[in-house]
């Protein structure tokens, strides 16, 4: 595995930075997915199927998330890059649970970073008030290109503390295997869980449940018959 | 590039400057700017004035916001009142935030997001989650298009026009096919990441699952699945080192 080494440390980054602009600040592509930004880090650092397996875990725990408005919500998309980067040359599964740990610190720290960044916008518009009053178009470009880099930075800053992790993981020693299957074990069942918590409480809302118990059931059966 | 593609383009940066007090207003008034060119060379003080407007609070979905913008650049061309253009604005936050985020929030972006991930826990590869995007990307610009287009069209008429339009029924639809592919993908997915386990290892994940889901319930609010899933490795890994 060769993807981490410095040209491709840079691309991951790269490509970090994008998928964190991407959850609100532009272009809002889902890019952000989990399983999006696992499955092109995967192939950044050349072990695709890593990136699927990590990218779809954290995928499952972003399931549970409604980004709407002012709410506050963690950020797996730059997470879930970092959190490749852990598993990513590693027997298949093998650093599962630990990727997905790095993911899920990642992600939190991204929510209190975005709530930096708005507030830091915030006093930026404040500050801009007299000229926002008369205005001045200049003005609002600023604020707009001001906001945009702000997101940038936080972005990433977040995809950089990810490799970090992942780089120290990546030179620990390894885990015990029962460890390293424990954690894996809990890191699917979590994700299980707050995919479920998110189906039924978005279907509640729309009275949907039906249909999310259909889906259930299908996709129960398809499993029994593969 | 006209005045309606150049909103267009800036509409996919509306949040970029998101903040606590003006939410999405900034980047309304960044995508306003175009449309209001006509008006800067005809009237520069009407147009200063639309500016600073523009400017204001105003929260929706993202991708319907164009209907705003394309609706108060109308009226604002069209000479209204300022404080209608402000009150068009604060009436059009409610509705196209409640339709945009069923749309997509609870529709369309969770929708595809877990057809890629059933795909991939079929067998699929990378090109799953990457046609999910290509998808999403194709439907979120045409419906932002769309609703810029009615706006600048309908003017202070944008909320009935879209009340008429393919858009409430689609939300029901969206929200439907969300509900059965997020329910499909949920055990599928399962399935492929455990696929290695033994059975009794299996049925210990479904039995964690539960006991996560009753917490949250629980919990609810206090602590998210994420919480849940760190404060349970590290009291397995602390578990661990201590009985080694």
């Amino acid at each position: 595995m060769t993807g981490l080494e410095p040209v491709g440390l840079g691309l991951v980054l790269l490509w970090g930075t994008l998928v964190g602009v991407d959850l609100a600040s532009w272009p809002q592509m889902m890019l952000a997915r989990p399983l999006v930004a696992g499955a092109v880090t995967g192939l950044l650092v050349g072990d695709p199927a890593a990136g699927l397996l990590v990218g779809g875990v954290l995928e499952l725990f972003a399931l549970d998330v409604l980004p709407i408005g002012a709410s506050r919500y963690p950020d797996f998309g730059a997470g879930s890059v970092g959190a490749v980067a852990v598993a990513a040359g590693a027997p298949l599964g093998g650093r599962l649970g630990l990727a997905v740990a790095v993911g899920l610190v990642a992600a939190l720290a991204a929510r209190h970073a975005t709530e930096w960044v708005r507030r830091a916008n915030a006093d930026a518009a404040r500050r801009a008030e007299t000229a926002l009053a008369a205005g001045d178009p200049a003005a609002v470009g600023r604020l707009q290109r001001s906001g945009l880099a702000r997101d940038a930075a936080r972005a990433a800053g977040v995809t950089g503390l990810a490799m970090g992790l992942a780089l120290g993981v990546r030179s620990a020693p390894p885990l015990d295997p029962a460890l390293a299957q424990a954690l894996a074990l809990i890191a699917v069942a979590g994700g299980v869980a707050a995919a479920i918590h998110g189906a039924i409480r978005t279907a509640s809302q729309g009275g949907r449940l039906a249909w999310v118990a259909a889906g259930l059931a299908a996709g129960g059966l398809l499993l029994v018959w593969r | 590039m006209t005045g309606r593609l150049r909103a267009l383009w800036r509409l996919t940066a509306l949040q970029a400057s998101w903040n606590y007090e003006r939410m999405q207003g900034l980047g309304v008034a960044w995508a306003t700017l175009p449309l209001l060119a006509p008006l800067a060379a005809r009237d520069p003080a009407r147009y200063r004035a639309a500016v600073a407007r523009s400017t204001g609070f105003f929260n929706a979905n993202p991708y319907l916001a164009g209907a705003a913008v394309g609706a108060g650049a109308h009226e604002e061309l069209a000479g209204a009142p300022g404080a209608a253009v402000e009150r068009l604005r604060t009436a059009l936050c409610g509705p196209l935030g409640a339709l945009g985020d069923q749309l997509f929030w609870m529709g369309t972006v969770p929708g595809l997001a877990a057809a890629a991930l059933g795909a991939v826990a079929l067998g699929a590869g990378w090109w799953a989650p990457l046609t999910a995007v290509a998808l999403h990307a194709m439907f979120r610009f045409r419906v932002s298009a769309w609703a810029l287009d009615v706006g600048l069209h309908h003017g202070a008429g944008v909320g009935a026009r879209i009340q008429q339009s393919w858009l409430p029924r689609s939300v029901e639809w969206a929200g439907r096919g969300a509900a059965v592919l997020v329910g499909l993908a949920i055990p599928l997915a399962a399935g492929w990441l455990l696929a290695d386990a033994p059975t009794q290892r299996r049925w210990l994940a479904v039995a964690l699952a539960l006991v996560f889901y009753r917490l949250m319930g629980r919990l609810a609010g206090r602590l998210s699945a994420v919480e849940l899933t760190l404060a349970a490795m590290l009291l397995t890994f602390l578990w661990h080192w201590s009985t080694a």
